[in-house]
């Protein structure tokens, strides 16, 4: 016997979360574009898709955030805090992928300095992964040995019904359970046939791909060259990326008032390593590319013990120019066999 | 002899020759409907050229790749029309040299593909001509705009706050833009900052907005930022807008040939002057 | 009770034309609204469409492009390059839905302090009649504000 939830108690469950003080957020799409918004009703989630476009980091680590106002006078300089909002929220219908991201986060914002940003967050959120049962050709969750009901990163996994009427419930964490004991009477128990998960293939061999990286003879290898010759250099891969995390700090003002903001960043700008005296140690595309897959393959995993990937393939779906890193790992994997 | 295997014998015969020291094309995508750019330096490269309808991207940015062309050799680059013009406005605005450009041209029409015949920029003249007279949108494009201009501008504001408010400011659309080629663009300033870096609705607005009218009277309409738009911004409609009023107001259509003068670097003294007090 | 609205609105003129018609409006002593912002530059040639975004960034609730008339640029053709400048920029403003009142252009000679006053005055009026520029100050609020999510 298990816990099971029908789809057409999905609104009375939004009920009772909106009535606990919950926000509740999931897949949207609208204007052409599908990402995570606050819903009011169930009929406006598009539980439907294979991944939203836009991912879980956005609801982490705003795109653009303002952290303080500041205000110069003669005597002194007065500055105000924004703080992150404050509300208890429930994604509900978040991927495994996106879930597992926001774990592979988790120890780089709480490294050297606990991000009181993420963390208030994280804190007040409760994470509802539904497992994938469709995957498209740029799905590499299960080359990252993460898998479509992934646990890493969520309170509570569903699994789709067979015949597709709700999800079978697994509580991972306490504060899951504590979310999922507000819709205690609208859930069922009884036996579920859940249905096939996704079928996503193995696409490179990531462990060879470390070894190749941490060879320091492969650093300057043509490979690189070669590999990110059609590199445009824009910020796709890296927006659209739920563990990608490079911000850059943008006072906005005029003289005597202004806000200083935290803005997203991205390695693959042609200014992004620019110093002030005019040298950029990462003057070429293929210099920005090989940094890009050193991080999340390399240097991250040695740091954290955890790859800054989770396979969602977004790199590869959005990137105007066809890159994204499935196509690098698999040419380093073949470079090594 | 299909037009693909033409090309392909072409091209494996420019690089083996000596004549081009690089063919720029298009190879297999990570997808059967995909086509990805394709940098060919031997013959043996040349075999996985592809030409076909799904080859749409406009690949002269390319060619304004750093240090590219200052050997002085010559490159081959597979081109439709709106690439061509963009070679001719590179070569207008002393980006490179197009004696250095060996152009490889085709066009499509509804899924078929036919060669252009010419191979120096200056070959093209009368397909410029004709591309200026034959000015004509998709439909579904066509009724956008027209959806856009019968709305009140409040109501056109509002449309497009929608749309610039998915803005991330991955700058996809100016990375793409052969036209865009400024190796310190204005938003990276910040002595002064014009226009917020920030994707807060303001500096989206402000940006794409400075992007169009940087591209006015420049744009060939290849379509690559509406297609690289992450977050599927109608950006072709603004730039089409655009094209339409310099060729409506200075009968200038961008790209006819390399010693065109830029629309706004250049004056008549009879330019109109409908609304100015 | 709340204080009457009162336009802002930012004049970007050339030096050796309109900013000289408007000192002869002011040795003139002819009356004109104080709601105007000057900021003086050499020509309209040096006048870049940013200047406009800046000013509505700021808060602007109109503003006024103006200079020497075609063919009287001290210049010589700073004025011409700015005409097209002004046509492009125009179309790009109407499209994506900013109200061609709130921006204008004109021709102003060293001569005209007549026409300077009289412009401002009819300007200031419109634009009180057209009210604040609401829609362009709730973009700029929302960079004040904090984020939602």
């Amino acid at each position: 016997m298990t816990k099971i939830l029908l789809r057409d108690k999905l609104d009375d469950c939004l009920t009772r979360w909106h009535a606990a003080g919950f926000d509740v957020v999931g897949p949207v799409r609208k204007n052409n574009i599908s990402q995570y918004a606050t819903v009011e009703k169930a009929d406006e989630l598009d539980l439907g898709t294979i991944l939203p476009d836009r991912t879980l980091k956005d609801l982490f680590f705003p795109q653009t955030e303002p952290m303080f106002s500041y205000r110069i006078s003669k005597q002194k300089i007065d500055t105000e805090e924004y703080l992150p909002p404050g509300r208890q929220r429930i994604i509900f219908g978040a991927r495994p992928c996106d879930a597992s991201a926001m774990a592979i986060d988790d120890p780089l914002f709480g490294w050297d300095y606990q991000d009181t940003y993420w963390f208030k967050r994280r804190n007040e959120t409760v994470i509802v992964t539904i497992a994938c049962t469709a995957a498209d050709e740029f799905c590499m969750c299960t080359s990252l040995k993460l898998a479509p009901d992934s646990t890493q990163g969520s309170d509570i996994l569903l699994r789709p019904l067979g015949d597709n009427r709700g999800w079978q419930v697994e509580e991972l964490t306490d504060r899951g359970r504590e979310a999922f004991s507000r819709i205690e009477g609208l859930l069922e128990e009884s036996p579920a046939q859940t249905a096939a998960l996704a079928d996503v293939p193995v696409k490179f061999d990531l462990d060879i791909c470390r070894e190749w990286l941490q060879n320091p003879e492969n650093f300057e290898s043509h490979f690189w060259k070669e590999i990110s010759m059609r590199c445009i250099g824009c910020g796709t891969c890296t927006f659209l990326c739920p563990t990608c995390h490079c911000f850059d700090f943008q006072d906005e003002g005029d003289t005597y008032t202004g806000i200083r903001r935290k803005n997203w960043d991205s390695c693959s700008f042609a200014l992004f390593t620019m110093h002030t005296s005019g040298h950029n140690p990462r003057s070429t595309q293929s210099a920005r590319w090989r940094q890009r897959i050193m991080h999340k393959f390399n240097y991250f995993p040695g740091k954290f013990n955890m790859n800054s990937c989770s396979g969602c393939g977004r790199c590869t779906r959005e990137c105007p120019v066809d890159m994204g890193i499935t196509e690098t790992l698999q040419e380093i994997t073949k470079l090594s066999q | 002899m299909s037009i693909q295997e033409q090309y392909r014998k072409k091209a494996a015969e420019l690089l083996s020759s000596g004549e081009v020291k690089l063919v720029i094309g298009y190879g297999a995508g990570s997808t059967p409907e995909r086509r990805r750019a394709l940098f060919a330096r031997t013959a043996d490269d040349a075999a996985l050229l592809h030409v076909d309808a799904s080859c749409d991207a406009n690949l002269s940015g390319y060619l304004v790749t750093e240090g590219l062309l200052s050997d002085k050799k010559k490159i081959g680059i597979f081109l439709r029309p709106e690439g061509i013009r963009s070679v001719n406005i590179l070569a207008a605005e002393s980006q490179l040299d197009p004696d250095q450009i060996v152009i490889l041209g085709f066009t499509e029409e509804n899924g078929t593909i036919s060669a252009l015949q010419g191979t120096h920029a200056s070959d093209f003249a009368a397909l410029m001509t004709a591309l200026k007279e034959n000015r004509t949108p998709s439909e579904k494009e066509q009724a956008l705009v027209e959806k856009i201009e019968a709305m009140t501008p409040q109501e056109r504001f509002a449309f497009w706050q929608a749309e610039f408010a998915k803005c991330i400011k991955c700058y996809a659309c100016r990375q793409v833009c052969p036209m865009c080629y400024c190796k310190r663009c204005i938003v990276d300033n910040n002595q002064p900052q014009w226009v917020h870096t920030s994707s807060h609705t303001l500096g989206n607005f402000e940006w794409n907005l400075v992007r169009a009218f940087h591209l006015s009277g420049r744009c060939v309409e290849c379509g690559g930022c509406d297609r690289a738009c992450p977050v599927n911004i109608p950006l072709r409609l603004i730039n089409r807008r655009m094209a339409n009023e310099v060729l409506d107001a200075f009968d200038h259509f961008s790209g006819m040939d390399q010693n065109q003068e830029p629309v706004l670097a250049s004056f008549k003294k009879d330019d109109p002057e409908t609304f100015i007090l | 009770m709340s204080k009457p609205f009162e336009p802002k609105i930012v004049a970007f003129v050339c030096t050796y034309c309109t900013y000289a018609g408007a000192d002869l409006a002011g040795t003139s002593r002819l009356k004109y609204p104080p709601n105007i912002r000057m900021v003086r530059l050499p020509c309209t040639g040096r006048i870049s469409p940013m200047f406009i975004l800046k000013a509505l960034q700021k808060g602007a609730d109109g503003v006024l492009v103006s200079g020497c008339h075609p063919g009287d640029c001290h210049f010589t053709h700073g004025n011409y390059h700015a005409r097209r400048r002004w046509t492009v920029f125009r179309a790009l403003l109407n499209f994506t839905g900013i109200p061609l009142e709130r921006i204008r252009f004109s021709w102003i000679s060293a001569a005209e302090g007549v026409k300077f006053a009289e412009l401002i005055s009819s300007l200031t009026e419109d634009i009180r009649k057209l009210g604040p520029f609401e829609q362009y100050k709730a973009m700029i609020h929302e960079t004040e504000a904090p984020v939602s999510l």
